[in-house]
């Protein structure tokens, strides 16, 4: 039962605090949203959509990579966030012309940005928490299935339920964030909860659960304990990067967070390597590289007199055989799953811990 | 009445079907195949592709054809992992499926293609006052047959007795000597099979076929088979059975509400995998190695 999904003896993760771990990736963040966001109008679009999915694979991989558990149904956190923050920020006349069955006081409801993430983020956490109470308390495929199951039970609830949103229908009227630096900021304070929880005392005992529980508990770690914490904040992190989304889109359906969601932001934790912060951003970079690369071939392209141009689908085609190539040749991910180290101070720390 | 339970009784063999596919690749690797859906749709984009040739021959190239794309999939890509675990498998296998849906979206389009495989499928029969429909009857007649010839396969041939030794003890029954790629291929194989006959069921239903074709009935027969109990043959088919039985009592019992017959249905499914994490019917030598 201890090692489910990542094999990674070599890979105790990070114990003590480093500076250039922890400041490396948000350095790394800031100058490529500030250098792309730059570009045009459009670049700004996307690396605000951007930010809010590394905020989701962040969300994956505080809980992956410190539990070796693979769930499946995050999504369902993000749909939760999206949705909250979506209804708690919409005009009251787009909702009660639109969105007809709503719930009443949620129609009146109204309130910035700001808060409705905050409420957004505790929502999310506490749907987290009640089915992690429930769910953690499997392993292995059962576990996978089990929060499969959860993503499928939200996606079918969400699609129907008009008295909690807009059913099968668009939510339309989202306000948007002003700036690319609100996304940013928020994508920053996760960065700094993932590593603060990645080596804190708790981050290491649920790590030594995935590779030793019976070790683990001889230490007095409940497995079951971490791996709802973990959980729960996971949860909360997914859904700031659902209302994060929404706020981006300036819409928000419940298609927006199922099975292409998932798959994406799996990939690009696996891609980058799930066992390191430094690997969610890493990943979640050159997945969006790569696929806007590919976008823009898809639209096609004259290099001189040669116009390329690629069939819609060629997208998901490489990411998916990158994926599946990452996990056959690289199963730690690009990055190894090692942390962020800058190159001229290797000598330092060379015994491994 | 009569329409209701015929209708369960063919969804439920349908999914028994897909199920038992899932289930025999699973019993000898370890592998949740996701990408079970896009054998069947190749299938059903087969039997459409051919549906001029006439039936017996669309049925021998479907057939055939997937049978090769899923003896494909474990070559290229599964016989590469042999030492991964459970879930690397699992999301390996969503990567392939993904791969061949935008793969099937670049050669056939992303829009359905449409065709008429055996019209005289969606016909029905009178019984004094009540009529039912020949597919639900067909489709229960085909399900037996194959899980029949599962059966026979699985019991009274030594390669039968070759993937039931390696789906109950995969070591030992390497050390035994035997051929473990042979046997998993064959695996491959059989599933590749039963998927084309899922595909010809469904796309007589529907008449069309497009990329997603096969990912719906995939996830459920997929929850059946883990619900049924990983690791066990009939395990696999009783649980595909019984999510379709499930699925369609609940849409004819649920009335206005069976938008919700998902809902119902996953949350009955993790109420059995908290109660039962090794499925209903488990497999004891599968618990000792999990």
């Amino acid at each position: 039962m201890a090692s489910e999904f990542l094999p990674s003896r070599q890979l105790p993760g990070v114990t003590r605090f480093q500076w250039q771990q922890l400041l490396g990736p948000i350095i790394v963040v800031i100058a490529l949203t500030y250098l792309t966001s730059g570009v045009s109008a459009s670049f700004s679009y996307l690396t605000e959509g951007t930010l809010a999915l590394l905020v989701m694979v962040l969300g994956l991989q505080v809980f992956i990579g410190n539990s070796g558990v693979l769930p499946f149904g995050q999504a369902a956190f993000a749909m939760v966030g999206g949705f909250a923050s979506g209804l708690l920020t919409a005009p009251i006349k787009i909702k009660e012309n639109v969105l007809d069955g709503l719930w009443e006081p949620l129609k009146a409801v109204n309130m910035g940005i700001w808060p409705s993430l905050l409420i957004a983020v505790l929502v999310g956490a506490l749907f987290a928490f009640i089915t992690g109470l429930l769910l953690m308390r499997l392993s292995g495929l059962a576990a996978g299935i089990a929060t499969f199951a959860l993503l499928m039970v939200a996606d079918n609830v969400f699609f129907n339920w008009k008295l909690i949103g807009p059913g099968p229908q668009v939510m339309p009227q989202v306000p948007k964030f002003a700036f690319v630096d609100e996304s940013l900021a928020l994508t920053v304070i996760v960065i700094v909860v993932v590593y603060l929880l990645g080596i804190s005392r708790r981050g290491r005992l649920l790590r030594a659960t995935r590779e030793d529980a019976l070790a683990a508990r001889a230490l007095g770690a409940s497995v079951w304990h971490l791996r709802v914490l973990f959980f729960t904040i996971s949860g909360g992190i997914a859904a700031l990067s659902g209302a994060m989304y929404a706020h981006h889109a300036g819409a928000v359906t419940a298609r927006d967070f199922y099975l292409g969601f998932t798959f994406i932001t799996l990939a690009m934790l696996i891609i980058g390597g799930a066992t390191s912060l430094w690997g969610a951003v890493v990943g979640t970079i050159l997945v969006t590289a790569i696929g806007q690369v590919l976008l823009v071939l898809e639209g096609g392209v004259n290099f001189g007199s040669v116009e390329i141009t690629l069939p819609n689908g060629v997208r998901g085609l490489v990411i998916a055989a990158a994926l599946v190539v990452i996990l056959i040749w690289r199963p730690k991910g690009v990055t190894g799953g090692k942390e962020f180290k800058l190159p001229f101070l290797k000598t330092r720390s060379a015994a491994p811990g | 009445m009569i329409q209701t339970i015929l209708d369960a009784l063919s969804y439920g063999g349908l999914y028994g079907l897909a199920a038992l596919g899932i289930g025999l690749v699973f019993g000898v690797m370890r592998l949740v195949n996701f990408a079970h859906g896009e054998l069947i749709a190749i299938g059903a984009y087969l039997f459409i592709i051919t549906v001029d040739l006439g039936l017996p021959i669309s049925i021998l190239i479907a057939v055939t054809g997937t049978a090769i794309l899923a003896l494909l999939m474990e070559l290229s890509v599964f016989k590469r992992l042999r030492l991964a675990g459970p879930s690397v498998l699992l999301i390996a296998s969503f990567g392939v499926s993904i791969f061949l849906q935008r793969l099937y979206e670049i050669i056939f389009g992303a829009l359905p293609l449409s065709g008429q495989i055996a019209p005289w499928m969606s016909g029905v029969i009178e019984f004094g006052n009540t009529t039912i429909t020949r597919g639900s009857i067909l489709t229960i007649v085909l399900a037996l047959a194959l899980l029949a010839g599962m059966r026979f396969l699985i019991e009274n041939t030594t390669l039968g007795l070759q993937i039931r030794a390696a789906s109950s003890d995969f070591q030992t029954a390497r050390l035994l000597g035997v051929r473990s790629n042979y046997v998993i291929g064959a695996a491959f194989v059989f599933s590749g099979v039963l998927a084309a006959a899922v595909a010809f069921v469904l796309v007589t239903q529907r008449g069309s076929v497009d990329p997603l074709f096969g990912v719906n009935i995939t996830i459920l027969a997929l929850v059946g088979t883990v619900i049924g109990g990983l690791g066990s043959l009939q395990g696999a088919a009783l649980g595909g059975f019984a999510v379709g039985m499930t699925i369609s009592l609940l849409n004819s019992f649920l009335g206005n509400y069976r938008v919700y017959t998902y809902t119902w249905l996953f949350i009955l499914v993790i109420i059995v995998l908290l109660i039962k994490p090794s499925g209903l019917i488990s497999n004891k030598a599968f618990k000792e190695r999990a």
